[in-house]
């Protein structure tokens, strides 16, 4: 549990340290990785919690949808449309229904628990 | 297993703070935005380009002065100091100079003199823009009523009266001669002062500013007191 917290922790010390800065036509380009990048993340958790988690499917989907991302935003920068919109978009609602599923487990397993330690009881 | 998937879990979220932590970097550091359009980079351009052939002109200058003193011999190296010594005599002010200028006279207006107005010396800080005023030309040399102004000058109220190096200003009128380093920078000087506002400001205190043509040659006196160098030392002799 604590280890990938070390680990966030541990990335966002890097790159504040580092000081490193991309171009601000880059921007959007990275903004729209890191979204991905959270939407694997929870989504690998939620698969996590309800035990259909695959290590492949993980790590090719987080770095297949950060790709798929960016490609989508350079391709509407060169098109004069706002793809990334519909990234942003699709992201954004797997990140809240992921988030739902997690907290919906987190909250069954918290009251199993509860009435587990309840039957316990003398 | 299960420590598999956590050091998955670690490396994926040590690449997310990661990403996060540059985009927060990027968004945040350009704190202060470069709001100048085109023509005020191109006047800190010409600021900079000037700062430049400035002190590559230095440069020849000393490079030169170097140049000399390679060239002589021990016996001449005396005479290499002596000329270096009278540039730098020069520079200070210390010493008398004639060249093209003009000559302006402050005097009291027309219009005071009628109405029987009393005339009142000229105020330090008129006489300090007047010298600002000045001072936006480079290499120029003056004289305020007979006294050099050098770079150790000051322009000051002694009890009540303007004093420029610590001597009296007098009452108008009185002259002040300005030398240039050339004919052309006379009549540019000329032109700019015939054109300037500063003759609005002299004539709220009842003055007027006579500016002369500009002359061939303007004979401007040397800075009388001995110049005090208190924060200079000298350094001890090499071998």
């Amino acid at each position: 549990m604590w280890l990938p917290l070390l680990g966030l922790a541990l990335g966002v010390s890097l790159g504040l340290l580092s000081d490193i800065q991309i171009p601000q036509i880059y921007d959007n380009y990275l903004s729209i990785a890191v979204l991905a990048a959270l939407d694997t993340l929870f989504g690998g958790i939620r698969a996590y919690l309800q035990q259909v988690y695959d290590d492949k499917v993980f790590i090719s989907g987080f770095f297949f949808n950060i790709a798929l991302a960016a490609a989508l935003a350079f391709l509407g920068v060169h098109l004069g449309v706002d793809l990334y919109l519909a990234a942003i978009f699709a992201f954004g609602v797997r990140l809240f229904q992921n988030i739902a599923v997690i907290r919906r487990i987190m909250l069954v397993k918290w009251t199993e628990k509860g009435k587990v330690s309840n039957t316990n009881e003398p | 297993m299960k420590k598999t998937i956590h050091w998955k879990f670690t490396l994926i979220l040590l690449l997310v703070g990661f990403m996060t932590a540059v985009q927060f970097n990027s968004m945040k550091n350009p704190e202060k935005r470069d709001t100048r359009d085109v023509w005020a980079i191109r006047q800190d351009l010409a600021t900079e380009k000037q700062i430049h052939s400035e002190m590559l002109s230095e440069i020849r200058e000393l490079d030169k002065t170097i140049l000399t003193y390679r060239s002589l011999n021990d016996e001449n190296t005396g005479r290499a100091l002596a000329q270096t010594v009278d540039k730098l005599h020069r520079q200070a002010g210390v010493t008398d100079i004639e060249g093209p200028g003009i000559v302006i006279k402050v005097e009291p207006s027309a219009e005071s003199a009628a109405l029987g107005i009393p005339i009142t010396g000229i105020s330090p800080e008129l006489l300090t823009r007047f010298v600002n005023e000045l001072n936006r030309f480079k290499g120029l040399i003056f004289e305020i009523d007979g006294k050099r102004y050098t770079i150790l000058s000051s322009i000051r109220d002694i009890n009540g009266m303007t004093t420029v190096n610590g001597l009296n200003v007098s009452t108008p009128p009185f002259t002040m001669k300005i030398v240039s380093p050339t004919f052309a920078d006379s009549e540019k000087l000329y032109s700019y002062l015939a054109a300037s506002t500063i003759h609005d400001d002299f004539y709220l205190d009842d003055l007027i500013l006579e500016v002369g043509k500009p002359k061939q040659a303007v004979e401007i006196r040397g800075y009388s007191d001995r110049i005090e160098n208190q924060f200079l030392k000298e350094l001890p002799k090499g071998e």
